[in-house]
C-alpha cells in the first residue's frame, strides 16, 4: 500500500513537471530536432540575449507585471481593509463579488474588457484606445482579487485590540494603519503582490483581447510566433520564465512558513 | 473636595436590539480608584469602551471635565487603556512599544528617551528595553502594557481585567504594584474585574453591576457591610440570606425570633431580606432561647472552619475558629451589628441558604481552568 502511494506520487509529479523538463532539455539541445538530443549547449541562451525583438518584449511583460502588481496591491489592500471594516452581511456580499471574477473564464473577462474598451473608445471619439493603458487596467482588474484574497485572512487573524491600542495612543485611523496594521498584514500583502506579479507576467488570454500594436507583451507575441515554426531560443526563454516563477513561488512559501512560525512563537509567549 | 472628572448620564447600549447597558449613571472623581465589578457578560467591558471612546452609546451622554465627549474619537481623549490581552505591538521591541504614544504626539527624541527610561524604572523592567515583546512572560508583557499607557501621562487609565491571565502570586504582587503606581502618579484608575477580593482590596469605590444595571456604588467597606440587595450580598463575600419581617425600627423577626438590629426606615411588618455574614455568627451552647442548629458538614480552611448547620430546613454557613463535630447541636447568637436588613428585590428568591453551596464551589474551582483553556 505504502509502495503504491509512493509510486502514485511520483507519477503525479512526473505528469505535472514532464512538459517543463522536456522544454528545459530542448533548450539545451544542440540540434533543433525535438526528437533527438544531439549534445549540450548554451547557444540558445546566447542567441536569446542577442535577440533584439524578444528581449524588449520581455521588458514590456515585466514592466506591465510590476506596475500592475504595484497598483493592484495598493488598491487591493485598501479594498480588503474596507471590506474588513464592513458589517457582516455586506462583508459576505463583497467577498462573493470579489471571488466571481476569479472563477470567470479568462476568455469571458478578456472579451468583456475588450468590449468595454471599444465602447469607451467610441465614447471618446477615438479610433482605438487599445495600448499600454488598457492592458494595465485589464491586468489590475484580474490581479486585484488575488491581493484581496491574500490580505483578507491576515486582517481577520489580527488581534482587533492592536488597532484600538494604536488609536488609544493617539493615532488617527490612517496613522494606526501605517504604524501598526500594515506590519501585521505585511505577509499577506507581499504574497498578494507576488501572486499578482506572476499572474500578470504569464497572462495571455486576457491580454490578447486588450493589447494594442504599440505595446505587446511576451506571451501575446509568442502566440503570434507559434503560427510560424518555433525557434529553439524560445525554449530557452520559457525555461528562464519558468525558473523565475518557480523562484517567486518558493520565496512566497518561505515567507508564509516564516510567518506561521512567528505566529506560533507569539502564541507560545502569550500564554 | 474631590472633583468630578467623568460622568456617565443615563447611558444605554444596545447591540442588534439586545440591551447590554440599561440606563447607567455614574460619576468618577479625579484621582479615584474606581472598580467595575460584576459577573461575566454584565457589561463591564462595554462601559469601559464607552469611556475610552471605542463605542458610542445608543443613548445617554458621557462627560469629561464637564464637556460632552460622546463624539470625540479615542485618539483625542486624555484617556489611555490597558487591554485585557495586552495588545502589545509585536513588530516593536519593549522600548518602542512604550515610546509609541510619545512618538505619535511628536515629542522630541531626548524627551521620549527620558520618559521611557523613567517608565521602565517604575514598572521594574530596566534592562528589558531591547527585548522583543513576544519573548516576555505574561507578567512582563502586562507591565509593558501598563508602561505604554502610563508614559503618556493620561488623566485616566482604563484597565480591563489586567491581571486576569496571571497566576495567583503574580496577581497579588501586581495588585500592590498597581495601587502604588496609582497613588504615586495620582492618576484616576477605572478598573474592571470579576474578582471581588481584588476589587475590595484595591478600590476607593466599587461599582457592582449585573445584567447591564448598576446594583450598588460605594466604598469597599460599605458594599461589604451594607449590601443593597441579595445580589450584592451574595456576590461580595459569603452571605446567609434569609426571609424576615421588619416588625418596627431596629427590630426584625426571622425563624420566629425577634432580633435587635441597626436598620430602620422600613414599613411596619414589611417583608425583608436579612443578610448575616458567616464570620459574624457567634456559636454558644444550645438552649437558653438561642436559635438551635445541627452541624451537617465541616471544612477546614486553614485559619478557620467552614461549618454548615441546619436551622430547621435552612442551611447556614458559619465561619469559626472552633471545631465542631458533625451532628453536634449548637446555639446561634446574633449581635445587632451582625444583622443587615435589605429591601426585597428581583434577586430575593434567587439567593438564599447554602443547600446549593457545593455546586457553587465546583464552579469556582473550574473557572480558572476554563480561562486557561481559552488561550
Ligand atoms: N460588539 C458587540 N456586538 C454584539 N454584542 C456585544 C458586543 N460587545 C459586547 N456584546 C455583548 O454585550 C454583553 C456584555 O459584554 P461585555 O463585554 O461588556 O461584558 P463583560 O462584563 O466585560 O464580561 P466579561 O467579564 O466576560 O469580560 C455580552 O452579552 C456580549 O455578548
Ligand atoms: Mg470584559
Amino acid at each position: 500500500m505504502k509502495r503504491f502511494t509512493r509510486i502514485f506520487t511520483v507519477v503525479v509529479f512526473l505528469f505535472l513537471y514532464l512538459p517543463m523538463i522536456v522544454l528545459a532539455v530542448a533548450s539545451f539541445n544542440k540540434g533543433s530536432d525535438i526528437g533527438a538530443f544531439t549534445g549540450f549547449t548554451f547557444r540558445q541562451y546566447g542567441e536569446l540575449f542577442r535577440d533584439s525583438t524578444l528581449l524588449p518584449l520581455l521588458g514590456n511583460s515585466i514592466i506591465i507585471a510590476v506596475v500592475a502588481a504595484l497598483i493592484s496591491t495598493i488598491l487591493g489592500t485598501m479594498a480588503a481593509v474596507g471590506i474588513h471594516n464592513m458589517r457582516r452581511r455586506p462583508q459576505a456580499m463583497a467577498m462573493a463579488l470579489t471571488n466571481i471574477p476569479m472563477t470567470n473564464p479568462d476568455i469571458v473577462t478578456g472579451v468583456s474588457l475588450a468590449l468595454l474598451f471599444a465602447f469607451a473608445g467610441v465614447m471618446l471619439r477615438r479610433n482605438s484606445i487599445m495600448g499600454f493603458g488598457t492592458l494595465l487596467i485589464a491586468h489590475i482588474t484580474f490581479d486585484m482579487p488575488y491581493v484581496i484574497l491574500s490580505v483578507m485572512p491576515k486582517l481577520t487573524q489580527m488581534d482587533p485590540d492592536l488597532e484600538e491600542a494604536a488609536l488609544d495612543l493617539g493615532c488617527t485611523p490612517v496613522k494606526a494603519f501605517f504604524r501598526v496594521v500594515i506590519h501585521e498584514i505585511m505577509p499577506g500583502i507581499i504574497s498578494g503582490a507576488l501572486m499578482a506579479f506572476t499572474m500578470s507576467l504569464d497572462d495571455f488570454v486576457i491580454s490578447y483581447f486588450v493589447y494594442g500594436p504599440n505595446f505587446v507583451t511576451l506571451p501575446v507575441e509568442i502566440y503570434n510566433y507559434t503560427k510560424k515554426p518555433l525557434q529553439p531560443k524560445i525554449y530557452a526563454l520559457f525555461t528562464l520564465l519558468f525558473l523565475v516563477i518557480l523562484l517567486l513561488m518558493v520565496l512566497m512559501n518561505l515567507l508564509q512558513l516564516r510567518d506561521a512560525r512567528q505566529r506560533q512563537i507569539r502564541k507560545g509567549g502569550a500564554s | 473636595m474631590a472633583k468630578e472628572l467623568i460622568r456617565l448620564q443615563n447611558v444605554s447600549m444596545q447591540f442588534d436590539g439586545e440591551t447590554v447597558l440599561d440606563n447607567i449613571s455614574l460619576t468618577i472623581n479625579d484621582h479615584e480608584f474606581l472598580t467595575l465589578l460584576g459577573p461575566s457578560g454584565c457589561g463591564k467591558t462595554t462601559t469601559l469602551r464607552i469611556i475610552g471612546g471605542f463605542q458610542t452609546p445608543t443613548s445617554g451622554d458621557v462627560f469629561f471635565d464637564g464637556a460632552r465627549i460622546n463624539d470625540v474619537p479615542p485618539y483625542r481623549r486624555k484617556i489611555n487603556t490597558v487591554f485585557q490581552k495586552y495588545a502589545l505591538f509585536p513588530h516593536l521591541d519593549v522600548y518602542d512599544n512604550i515610546a509609541f504614544g510619545l512618538r505619535v504626539s511628536k515629542l522630541p527624541e531626548p524627551e521620549v528617551d527620558r520618559r521611557v527610561m523613567e517608565m521602565l524604572e517604575i514598572v521594574s523592567l530596566r534592562g528589558f528595553q531591547n527585548r522583543k515583546v513576544t519573548s516576555l512572560s505574561g507578567g512582563q508583557q502586562q507591565r509593558v502594557a501598563i508602561a505604554r499607557a502610563l508614559v503618556n501621562q493620561p488623566k485616566v487609565l482604563l484597565l480591563d481585567e489586567p491581571l486576569g491571565a496571571l497566576d495567583m502570586r503574580l496577581r497579588k504582587d501586581m495588585q500592590n504594584e498597581l495601587k502604588r503606581i496609582q497613588q504615586a502618579l495620582e492618576i484616576t484608575f477605572i478598573y474592571v474585574t470579576h474578582d471581588q477580593e481584588e476589587a475590595l482590596a484595591m478600590s476607593d469605590t466599587v461599582v457592582v453591576m449585573d445584567k447591564g444595571c448598576i446594583q450598588q456604588i460605594g466604598s469597599p467597606v460599605s458594599i461589604y457591610n451594607e449590601p443593597e440587595n441579595a445580589f450584592v450580598a451574595d456576590f461580595i463575600g459569603e452571605s446567609n440570606i434569609l426571609d424576615g419581617i421588619m416588625r418596627k425600627d431596629y427590630e426584625v423577626e426571622f425563624f420566629g425570633h425577634r432580633y435587635q438590629c441597626l436598620d430602620k426606615g422600613f414599613a411596619k411588618n414589611e417583608p425583608v431580606d436579612v443578610v448575616i455574614r458567616p464570620e459574624d455568627i457567634d456559636i454558644v451552647p444550645p438552649g437558653g432561647g438561642y436559635l438551635s442548629a445541627t452541624v451537617t458538614n465541616v471544612i477546614f480552611k486553614g485559619t478557620f472552619y467552614d461549618t454548615f448547620v441546619d436551622v430547621g430546613d435552612f442551611k447556614w454557613l458559619i465561619q469559626t475558629t472552633d471545631f465542631h463535630e458533625i451532628g453536634d447541636v449548637i446555639g446561634i447568637s446574633l449581635d445587632p451589628d451582625a444583622i443587615h436588613v435589605m429591601k426585597k428585590s428581583q434577586y430575593s428568591e434567587q439567593f438564599g441558604d447554602y443547600s446549593s453551596y457545593s455546586a457553587e464551589y465546583d464552579e469556582m474551582e473550574e473557572d480558572p481552568e476554563g480561562e486557561a483553556d481559552e488561550e
